[in-house]
């Protein structure tokens, strides 16, 4: 069933492209289903689940063990490459499940979005509609994928798979080569830390093999073996590699998730379509990060490193993501940068759950994490970051995504700037929304890890100033769309851009609400968590809490806003709350921060993509001289390198190397005109360099063929002897007819001729030696071995026949007799005494080989030598056209060539 | 004859790569065409001498063959099964068939190669107006 669940998008969405490209309604009937699927599919585990175990459960108060934190629910096994540990199995705990309700739900509101946000009669609209959805589908598919499989390296492919959908969706504008950069960037990036990730699941996986046989490979295997893990962790220095597996991840996830200073790519990724960056780049994809870091917390908070590493990159990506969002104009940079700054402080909560810190209660001392309801700050996110995105987005279409453009925006287009000033107070944490818990919770959090250690109080400090920028945004949004006193205007805007204005016509009738009713459908929920967090946030969120399942909580429940606000007199966080609401309130009033400012960290990918080309061409050109000699000298030096090793071996294991060139020097004067022919083969071979005269070259070379010829005749070759002679006519004159082409040698150069011949020699004795030693241990072959009784060297298995004796066998069909004998089958049929084979059916045992045992060999041979046809008759110049004269121009030969017989060369080598 | 194979291994290849690393493409062309023939003959040096020992003949005697090859006595037979040898077991007088197949796809190869290199060298001359490794080396780094 969740199997279903998770590729439902993706195969709905592709199965819109079936339908024809005007069925707008239809199309986006088919694609909404899928992420709905997948939803109620999603909600039936998640109810079934909690009415199976937490029955009775009161989740306001948070009192028994919650739905899933007790059991670990996998779903069966689908195998796929189980010797690589990757297959297909999914795990449906809270944090997942929680995870992908989350990825479906917002889905089906973006779905619906989408249709408004690219419209109906636009010049593009069915277009993009068409192109749209099969690729949100299958990225809704590779989050759910991401966020539910149990296998680490299938979380890992899914991964990807959001990178690369990713990349496809910021570069949803293939004509704008900036989209297309910043979609390369994002995806550089995100793949970057793609490959931490990957390294470091192998590393985990190695290095727990003595925890679980064959290590862990599945993040439910993780968490039942917790325990264990969490001892090796905390003694690191024995188990090192555990610690880097935990670096690696961390860097995947960083990068995922934007941390600083990794986060240049995700404002950069706002060049995508908005319904894109409200799903992608703030709702989902960007907390994949988020998800792996809550995936590991159960174990990895025991590594003294956890808090350690993600605290200080946590705390600072949101300072700095804070800072800068309060200076930007474009709607969707500002809420790309609010969205860096609290995936910051998602990192950070985790951060910060890692320090246990003690309390009193009751009397007693107790220990506790510093961390509660991770699931409600990341659901709260959600929850206002998507509709503020997509009332930014609809507000593109109809006005300007120039906050400064925007004065007195609110009396236009009231539906629109409502839901965004909505969302806005989510992300002020006014009171009243479930943000405004949320924001208090992690100061409790912050509060309690600061008594373990008080450095802590500076992230304090952070958190403070975040929010106080968090609140001057949202008091600009007001006031500006308002058009009050105070707000944005044209006057903050040194040079006024309207690069982001889309003339879309504007629509009507029900459709065309789908523009912003999705968003102010999604942020209901923030005031309906805010105002009701015992009746409705509850019940519904409470059961995912991470920190449930370990029974560590500080906080019952997530707590109420009236008791909030009647017992907030003697708890520092709710004064802080409101010295962040009302400093926000004068900074976003003041002109404190107006211009728009350029990140610095936009610099970093630019940086060092030039950095990688330029030093990648300076390392090509001294590499790659395109001297021939230089990379031939190269080889020969590898091969020389390795020969001397392979003697050096051979010695020190008693020198079978050298006895080879004793035996066989031993038979060097069996056979005496084959030593005459190799005589003349070698003084021809050596006479070729002496000459000047290119022709007597060519003899010499056409005698050294020759004598090879006759040394296969001696070899009992009689094949290859013809084969070579008419090869070797035809080459030799082929040879003379180029010879001609070519300009004569030039005279007086031939100064430093002598460093070949060392080299030369060297190569040659490497090469003439190894011939012999090969020749020499090929001797396991009882048929052919030298005195035919005993092999030289006993063959590993002695009853196996070598391939030769068994190709020769079998060449023609052969009977075997009474006596054991072997003998070639003359008739068909079957003889009454022995095993009749049928063979080849051909008595020359070398062209059987050839057509039949080796036939698909000779037939690539023939692609070969077509090849090579075609290949010199594309080259030479074809048969010249008097219409086209400036094919003659490119066919004139240097004046020092002698004119050729084109057509006469052409035949002769195709011949 | 192992023996005598290898020296003529060892001088081939020598020259075939004295030859590449001279100054013009003709050259070069000329070594991968020795090339070619050297690493045949190391190859069809891989189905041991053709020459029979004694021990060899001894065996065969034994087993009844008549030695009436149309070679001079001592040396083994071609790979081919004639109807001389249709009621004997010709197999242990016989040289191994294998290398001499691969290299017959070998030789064709190489023609084609060397038919393909030839061209090539025609083709460059006519582009760059010259062969010499160095001239080209210096071209290709300007370009």
């Amino acid at each position: 069933m969740v199997m279903i669940a998770v590729f439902a998008p993706v195969t709905l969405g592709l199965a819109t492209l079936w339908l024809p490209r005007e069925w707008i309604e239809r199309r986006m009937a088919v694609a909404v289903a899928g992420p709905a699927l997948a939803f109620v599919l999603l909600l039936s585990i998640a109810v079934g689940a909690s009415d199976h175990l937490g029955a009775g459960k009161d989740a306001h108060h948070g009192d028994t063990a919650t739905a899933f934190g007790s059991e670990h629910l996998t779903t069966g096994t689908l195998n796929w490459m189980p010797s690589l540990n990757i297959n297909f199995a999914f795990l449906t705990d809270g944090l997942g499940l929680f995870f992908a309700l989350l990825v479906s739900g917002v889905g089906v509101c973006i779905f619906l979005y989408a249709r408004g946000y690219f419209g109906r009669e636009g010049p593009t609209s069915a277009d993009d509609l068409y192109r749209f959805y099969p690729t949100i589908g299958f990225f809704t598919t590779a989050m759910l994928g991401v966020v539910l499989a149990d296998y680490t390296i299938l979380t890992l492919l899914f991964w990807e798979m959001t990178s690369i959908s990713s990349f496809l969706l910021i570069g949803w504008d293939r004509y704008d080569k900036k989209a297309v950069k910043l979609a390369m960037q994002a995806f550089f990036t995100t793949g970057l830390g793609g490959m931490g990730l990957f390294g470091g699941v192998l590393v985990f996986g190695n290095a727990t093999g003595n925890i679980v046989e064959g290590g862990i490979w599945r993040w439910s295997q993780m968490l039942e073996h917790s325990e264990a893990l969490q001892t090796a962790l905390l003694n690191i220095t024995n188990n090192p590699q555990l610690m880097w597996a935990f670096v690696l991840m961390f860097i995947g996830a960083g990068t995922k998730s934007a941390q600083f200073p990794f986060h240049y790519w995700l404002p950069g990724a706002m060049a995508a379509p908005t319904p894109v960056s409200a799903f992608l780049h703030s709702a989902t994809m960007v907390k994949a990060g988020v998800f792996l870091v809550g995936r590991l917390f159960p174990v990895f908070a025991a590594l003294p490193l956890f808090p350690q590493l993600i605290i200080p990159f946590g705390a600072a990506t949101m300072l700095y993501g804070g800072v800068v969002a309060l200076q930007q104009h474009d709607l969707k940079r500002i809420f790309a940068y609010t969205t860096v700054s609290q995936l910051g402080l998602l990192m950070a909560m985790y951060g910060l759950g890692a320090i246990d810190f003690e309390f009193v209660k009751d009397g007693k001392t107790l220990t506790a994490a510093a961390i509660d309801f991770d699931v409600t700050q990341i659901a709260n996110h959600a929850f206002y970051k998507a509709p503020l995105f997509i009332a930014a987005g609809a507000i593109g279409h109809v006005l300007s995504r120039d906050i400064t453009q925007l004065n007195g925006a609110f009396y236009k287009h009231k539906a629109i700037c409502g839901t965004m000033m909505a969302a806005a107070l989510g992300l002020a944490a006014v009171p009243g929304t479930i943000s405004f818990q949320a924001k208090e919770l992690f100061l409790y959090a912050v509060m309690h890890a600061a008594k373990v250690s008080p450095w802590l109080w500076i992230v304090m400090g952070m958190t403070i100033i975040t929010a106080v920028c968090n609140v001057a945004i949202c008091v600009r949004v007001w006031t500006t769309l308002l058009g009050l006193k105070g707000g944005m205007s044209e006057a903050d805007a040194p040079e006024a851009h309207h690069d982001h204005h889309h003339e879309h016509p504007h629509e009507h009738g029900l459709l065309a609400n789908l523009i912003w009713f999705p968003g102010a459908a999604i942020v209901s929920l923030q005031f309906l968590g805010g105002l009701f967090p015992g009746a409705f946030w509850g019940p519904i969120f409470g059961g995912f809490e991470q920190t449930a399942a370990t029974g560590n909580y500080f906080y019952k429940g997530v707590p109420n806003l009236w008791y909030i606000l009647t017992h907030a007199f003697e708890s520092l966080p709710f004064w802080i709350s409101m010295f962040c609401l009302v400093a926000g309130f004068f900074v976003g009033r003041s002109r404190l921060g107006r211009g728009a400012v350029k990140d610095f960290a936009d610099h970093i990918y630019p940086v060092m993509y030039w950095l990688s080309v330029t030093g990648g061409g300076r390392c090509f050109r001294v590499v790659q001289t395109g001297n021939l000699k230089h990379y031939l000298l190269f080889v020969l030096g590898a091969m020389l390198l390795g020969f001397g090793w392979a003697v050096q071996l051979d010695i020190s294991n008693g020198g079978g190397m050298l006895d080879a060139v004793s035996i066989e020097a031993a038979r060097f004067f069996e056979y005496w005109p084959g030593i005459l022919i190799g005589f003349i083969a070698c003084l021809t071979a050596v006479l070729i360099p002496t000459t000047d005269s290119r022709i007597v070259r060519v003899v010499f070379l056409g005698a050294t063929g020759f004598a090879v010829v006759a040394l296969y005749l001696v070899y009992q070759a009689p094949d290859l002897a013809l084969t070579q002679l008419m090869f070797e006519i035809i080459s030799v004159i082929l040879f003379v007819i180029v010879l001609r082409l070519l300009p004569k040698e030039k005279r007086g150069r031939d100064a430093g001729k002598l460093w070949r011949v060392p080299i030369a020699v060297a190569v040659g004795l490497a090469f003439g030696w190894m011939t012999l030693v090969a020749a020499s241990n090929n001797r396991g072959n009882g048929a052919f071995a030298d005195d035919g009784v005993t092999p030289l060297v006993e063959p590993s298995n002695p009853h196996a026949e070598p391939l030769g004796v068994t190709l020769a066998q079998h060449s023609y069909g052969l009977k075997t007799d009474e006596f054991g004998n072997t003998k070639l089958e003359t008739a068909m049929s079957e003889g009454p005494d022995g095993v009749s084979e049928r063979g080849g059916g051909g008595t020359n045992i070398v062209n059987v080989i050839l057509v039949d045992f080796r036939g698909f060999d000779t037939l690539g041979e023939i692609c070969v030598l077509g090849l090579a046809a075609m290949g010199v008759w594309s080259m030479l110049p074809h048969r010249r056209r008097k219409s086209d004269p400036k094919r003659e121009v490119e066919t004139d030969y240097p004046q020092d060539a002698i004119e050729p017989p084109l057509d006469d060369l052409g035949q002769g080598v195709t011949a | 004859m192992t023996m005598v194979l290898a020296i003529c291994v060892a001088v081939t290849f020598a020259v075939s790569i004295y030859l590449m690393l001279g100054r013009e493409l003709k050259g070069v062309a000329m070594g991968v065409f020795l090339l070619g023939h050297a690493a045949n003959l190391s190859i069809i040096a891989m189905s041991g001498s053709p020459v029979q020992t004694d021990a060899q003949q001894q065996t065969a005697e034994h087993a009844g063959v008549h030695l009436t090859s149309v070679d001079s006595p001592e040396m083994k037979d071609p790979p081919i099964l004639t109807n001389q040898y249709a009621n004997e077991q010709p197999l242990a007088q016989m040289v191994d068939p294998l290398p001499q197949a691969l290299i017959l796809t070998a030789i064709v190869i190489g023609f084609g190669v060397m038919a393909f290199l030839l061209t090539l060298l025609v083709v460059t001359n006519r582009k760059a107006r010259t062969i010499e490794v160095s001239d080209l080396a210096e071209e290709a780094r300007e370009a």
